[in-house]
């Protein structure tokens, strides 16, 4: 059964289109990803998932319900982590939980239990009673998390949760967060990073407004038409130069030190070596690769499958 | 409904964090009120005085004596040359100059009635229509004096007008400044707190973002609005009536009429500024932004509540203008309390127009804040 349903949203900025008749479907205890670059949409899709946003066209439903008509069923189903650390900083991690246990009303009894789990998958226990504005980024976004959970939402959206948290906050993050999936909960979540999208089991790749690609990871990346490589060597730029001038090239993307180039076909070792004879690149090397989500991305935006 | 508590006893544990803010609620007001009650006063003494008796007679120096034996006058220097006393006049060296003429002595007691000549710097027009006032009551009781002791005099004062003058001043016998301006400063002190504070704490949600938090719980708006804003309304509230205590210790003032009375029209007018308050809090993007619009709006609030400036002396249409002001009813409604001990019947018409506008600040305001982000 679909926990969540958007179909053909649409929502207008004045002259900027947001959303361009965005449609997916979400299945109960799925995390799903909305992949993209900043802008593309995924805060107005999210938030509009949260009753904090009307859209143009278009309907949500989550669990069932309505986002325009049953707002306040909805709202105490879902937890929302917005993209901004959005909790009371001069309030401590300990009374930041309370508010939100009180706002939500979870009852005396239940709560014990309920801050324990929290206190564990967070370890936040032993800054029970910091002040929210002085925890590091990573314990901010476990605490807005906690906040999040407090009323064990059947449905939980969030917004960029792991953006500007360092590499190691940010996989201990992404654990909590299969735990919680393990639990039953739905998970919506949405990032810059492209690297993320392989944590979740569906994503869509967002590109200006629009859903540009959408599957597990793998389906993604499986549906890419075209063989990678990795190029390395000297004088990149010229390579690149040289490269875009052969038929067989869709795509050339810079990644570091190296090139990722998508061929329609494999090129033969023969076609190799010309390459590097005829270009004058001794130190050429190349090897296959899996196309990253990156790729994949990288190749929509540049339209070279459409 | 129990939500709403919630929302105010957290509000309370953000507002009593910081130590500093115990003391910007509750002692400094109280500071503000003592500096400005002393130093906003419309009483005008010690007037800076140059004395020119060309005459130099006895009584010439009785009138001089006159003026040096009152407080509302400090006699400064004597000087007999007019272009020096327009140039001491000039340099802020005095305020005033009682110029009396040779042979006053003598022409006054044949009868003559010969003039005295005061010049006054007119650049305060208040100060020196009073200081005019002043001298001439001290002669008017001078004269008067002297046609008691000679008889003579008295007859010729016949052609004087026979109409005199009997003053009775009401409620505030003294004309003590503090009596009138320091429920004022009261009023002033409680709009601040009020208004400010509830803006303030409204767009700091706004700005920090836990307002999109809060909009995702089951909190209504009105949940949400009551809890923002009741803490400023009992701390307002609070407020109001240590600074009244303050002032009646402080201050030989002293309150006529029933708190009771007061407390309602106190909280009725704190509805419209909790109300301007949330209206703030729509428009401005910052606490910043905020509290410069805080400062705009009190500006006019202040200016044109009659406070300083009696509405009644303003052009006709800021005088319509002010109707649109909420503090201009609770500064009249205040000084009648308190002054006068006015009953309810005679602030009915104030008070239900503030009480209008009040509301329909607040719904406005609150129609204004919407739920949802923008």
């Amino acid at each position: 059964m679909h926990h969540l349903i958007v179909d053909n949203v649409a929502k207008t900025y004045g002259e900027t289109r947001a959303l361009k008749g965005v449609s997916l479907a979400v299945e109960k205890g799925e995390l799903f990803g909305l992949i993209g670059p900043d802008g593309a949409g995924k805060t107005t899709l999210l938030r509009s998932i949260c009753t904090l946003l009307v859209p143009d066209s278009g309907s949500i439903t989550v669990a069932g319900l309505d986002i325009s008509r049953d707002v306040p069923a909805i709202r105490a189903i879902l937890g929302y982590m917005p993209q901004r650390f959005s909790l009371y900083q001069d309030l401590s991690v300990a009374q930041n939980l309370r508010f939100f246990a009180d706002l939500f009303q979870v009852p005396k009894h239940e709560r014990p239990e309920r801050l324990a789990r929290l206190y564990h998958f967070s370890r936040l226990e032993p800054f029970k009673s910091r002040l929210a504005g002085n925890l590091s980024g990573g314990m901010k976004q476990k605490l807005a998390l906690s906040c999040a959970l407090i009323h064990t939402p059947e449905i939980l959206v969030l917004d960029e949760p792991t953006f500007g948290v360092d590499p190691v906050s940010r996989q201990e993050f992404w654990e909590i967060l299969h735990q919680i999936r393990a639990g039953g909960t739905t998970i919506v979540v949405s990032t810059a990073y492209m690297d993320e999208a392989d944590q979740c089991d569906r994503i869509a790749l967002f590109f200006e407004g629009e859903i540009a690609a959408m599957g597990s990871p793998a389906a993604v990346k499986g549906a890419f038409p075209y063989r990678v490589y990795r190029l390395s060597g000297t004088a990149l730029q010229d390579l690149k130069t040289f490269l875009e001038g052969q038929p067989e090239v869709r795509g050339i993307q810079l990644f570091g030190d190296a090139l990722h180039v998508s061929f329609s076909e494999k090129p033969s070792p023969e076609t190799w070596r010309e390459w590097a004879r005829r270009g004058g690149f001794p130190g050429l090397r190349w090897e296959e690769i899996s196309p990253s989500i990156e790729d994949v991305f990288l190749a929509h935006m540049a339209g070279e499958t459409a | 409904m129990t939500k709403i508590f919630y929302m105010i006893r957290k509000e309370f544990l953000q507002i009593f964090r910081t130590r500093e803010m115990v003391a910007i609620l509750f002692i400094m007001p109280v500071i503000q009120m003592v500096v400005l009650g002393f130093a906003v006063t419309n009483e005008v003494k010690h007037i800076t005085l140059i004395i020119a008796d060309r005459d130099n007679s006895r009584l010439s120096r009785e009138i001089v004596a006159a003026f040096s034996n009152t407080d509302r006058f400090d006699i400064t220097g004597r000087e007999t040359d007019v272009r020096e006393i327009g140039l001491d006049i000039h340099r802020w060296k005095a305020q005033a100059a009682l110029i009396i003429p040779n042979h006053f002595g003598r022409d006054f007691r044949r009868g003559l009635r010969p003039d005295i000549q005061m010049i006054v710097d007119g650049l305060d027009g208040n100060a020196a229509g009073v200081s005019v006032g002043y001298a001439g009551g001290i002669l008017r009781e001078w004269a008067e004096a002297q046609a008691r002791q000679t008889p003579r005099l008295a007859m010729v004062k016949q052609n004087t007008p026979q109409l005199e003058l009997i003053e009775r001043l009401w409620y505030n016998l003294d004309l003590r400044s503090a009596q009138y301006m320091v429920p004022g400063i009261i009023v002033v002190l409680l709009t601040i707190i009020s208004m400010l504070l509830s803006a303030l704490s409204l767009v700091k949600e706004r700005e920090v973002g836990t307002l999109e938090q809060l909009m995702v719980t089951p909190l209504s708006r009105f949940e949400l609005l009551m809890g923002k804003l009741a803490p400023f309304l009992i701390l307002a509230f609070i407020e109001f009536f240590v600074v009244l205590g303050a002032a009646q210790v402080i201050f030989p003032i002293t309150m006529k009429g029933s708190y009771a009375l007061l407390s309602l029209e106190a909280f009725l007018y704190l509805f419209t500024t909790i109300g301007l308050g949330v209206m703030i809090s729509t428009i401005a993007k910052s606490q910043q932004q905020a509290l410069f619009l805080s400062w705009f709006f009190m500006l006019f609030l202040l200016m044109m509540s009659g406070l300083f400036i009696p509405i009644a002396n303003m052009p006709q249409f800021l005088q319509d203008l002010t109707l649109l002001n909420p503090m201009r009813y609770f500064m009249a409604i205040i000084r009648d309390v308190f002054q006068k001990g006015s009953g309810w019947q005679y602030l009915f018409t104030d008070t239900w127009r503030m009480t209008l506008l009040g509301t329909l600040i607040f719904a406005v305001s609150v129609l204004r804040f919407r739920k949802r982000v923008s």
